[in-house]
């Protein structure tokens, strides 16, 4: 696995092989607040880079998740159904939100210094 | 841009670890553990907030007539010692602010929203009533919950239900904002660092304002801005109780006709069949009458979404089709509060 990427937009990602999973980060999840309710994509649902993924309904105020690559998806965490708040408890961990297929690599992502600098 | 204005509390909020955000030009406390786990704290024991920024003017008493004149409830006639919550209409009865009245033996404290402050002073100097601005010398501390009155007895004198107290340091009532009984204390800005760790002390744990807005809404409380605007009524807001003065007020002549008639905006209250949440300007139709959501949230207690949504006219049905983001939700109107 390499090491975990983030976007400008709040998510990040590991990619793995083909495979890449999908979150948002700890900044995003606190910025949010509560987070109550997500809207997960179908598996096989096809996105390109920037596409919403994941509506994520927090007590504050609704927010979107982004698609840091082309690429399909295989497995949503549906226990987010049941417990949205593992995404405020275990942003980068259990909180995951999307496995996908990757269509096009692209693992321009920042890492997390480059991130931390960027939120800071 | 001014800069944003700070209360006496900014630096213990700060090292409390709040989230602060801007409101209405003051930074103040979002949340402190979290918007859900503190308005279950109020729920289910107390909180206590820093709402010092809301605005508060002492008012002689000397000058009641006029102040009746400017809103829409009967503050004249009230007993000394009680809180009133009233609304200062315009001319054409819309809403300039949603405010309490604290009345005293000599004197009233107004206390209006933040957002209002300036306008509300600008109004009284129009209408030649003068008071004393007390926003920045005092503090104001909300103590709030199911177990609020019991706790803070062993603090102060608890009054009656919407009635009011000045006792030692404290200048309070028993009123509120979240649906809860509790406290609402003016003290002076020296004084409160004293008086929280007091409230600490019992178990009362601080809560800001994203459960403030979470436990009004769930209370079925409007937020000025929202729910009432200078665009819509106390009748149009469901605020009919409200309207209790006898006497002539400042737009009495159209919230009569409102009364009257039953042709204007109408306020009302939906819950979702959805997760999602119906956000504030969400469209929404029910029996081809369209309305927009003023506020929408989770509720903590009920676990759906609920909100107050205000229709151009009274819509015959109760079902209502929410367009939240492309996506058609249905809802109904409830027509009793939310928490029984």
């Amino acid at each position: 696995m390499s090491e975990t990427k983030y976007l400008e937009t709040h998510e990040w990602y590991i990619v793995d092989g083909d495979n890449v999973t999908v979150g948002i980060s700890d900044y995003a999840q606190g910025e949010l607040g509560d987070i109550v309710f997500v809207t997960l994509p179908e598996v096989g649902q096809e996105f390109n880079k920037g596409d919403a993924i994941v509506e994520v309904e927090a007590t504050k105020t609704v927010a979107e998740a982004y698609a840091p690559m082309n690429c399909v998806i295989t497995e949503v965490n549906l226990t987010l159904e049941t417990e949205p708040e593992l995404i405020n408890n275990d942003p980068v961990g259990e909180g995951w939100m999307v496995k996908a297929e990757i269509k096009e690599m692209d693992d321009s992502g920042m890492s997390y210094q480059q991130y931390e600098s960027f939120i800071s | 841009m001014s800069e944003s204005k700070t209360t006496s509390l900014y630096d213990f909020h700060l090292s409390k670890n709040a989230k602060i955000i801007d409101f209405a030009g003051w930074s103040m406390p979002f949340s402190y553990d979290g918007t859900l786990k503190e308005h279950h704290y109020v729920r289910e024991s107390a909180g206590y907030f820093d709402v010092s920024h809301m605005g508060r003017l002492r008012l002689n008493y000397s000058q009641i007539e006029d102040i009746n004149y400017l809103i829409c409830s009967d503050l004249k006639n009230l007993s000394n010692t009680k809180a009133l919550y009233s609304i200062f209409t315009s001319e054409e009865g819309t809403a300039i602010d949603d405010v309490i009245f604290w009345k005293f033996e000599d004197d009233l404290i107004l206390i209006c929203n933040a957002s209002n402050t300036s306008k509300i002073k600008t109004h009284l100097d129009i209408h030649s009533i003068t008071y004393e601005d007390l926003t920045t010398s005092t503090d104001l501390i909300a103590v709030q919950g199911k177990n609020a009155i019991d706790i803070v007895s062993n603090i102060m004198s608890i009054p009656d239900k919407f009635s009011t107290l000045k006792e030692g340091n404290y200048v309070y009532a028993r009123t509120g904002y979240t649906g809860e009984d509790g406290l609402e204390v003016m003290l002076d800005t020296k004084d409160t660092l004293s008086f929280i760790s007091e409230l600490e002390a019992k178990g009362i744990k601080p809560c800001g304002l994203g459960s403030r807005d979470t436990l009004r809404l769930e209370a079925s409380l409007p937020l000025y801005g929202f729910e009432l605007t200078d665009e819509i009524s106390p009748i149009e807001a469901g605020l009919k109780w409200t309207v209790t003065n006898k006497d002539d007020y400042l737009g009495k002549n159209v919230i009569d006709q409102q009364i009257e008639s039953k042709e204007h905006k109408h306020l009302k209250r939906f819950k979702l069949h959805a997760k999602q949440i119906a956000r504030t300007g969400t469209i929404c139709v029910s029996d081809g009458v369209e309305g927009i959501v003023t506020s929408g949230n989770i509720s903590p207690i009920l676990g759906y979404p609920i909100g107050f949504v205000l229709f151009k006219s009274n819509p015959a049905d109760d079902l209502v089709e929410f367009d939240i983001r492309g996506n058609l939700i249905e809802g109904n109107l409830i027509y009793k509060r939310f928490l029984s």
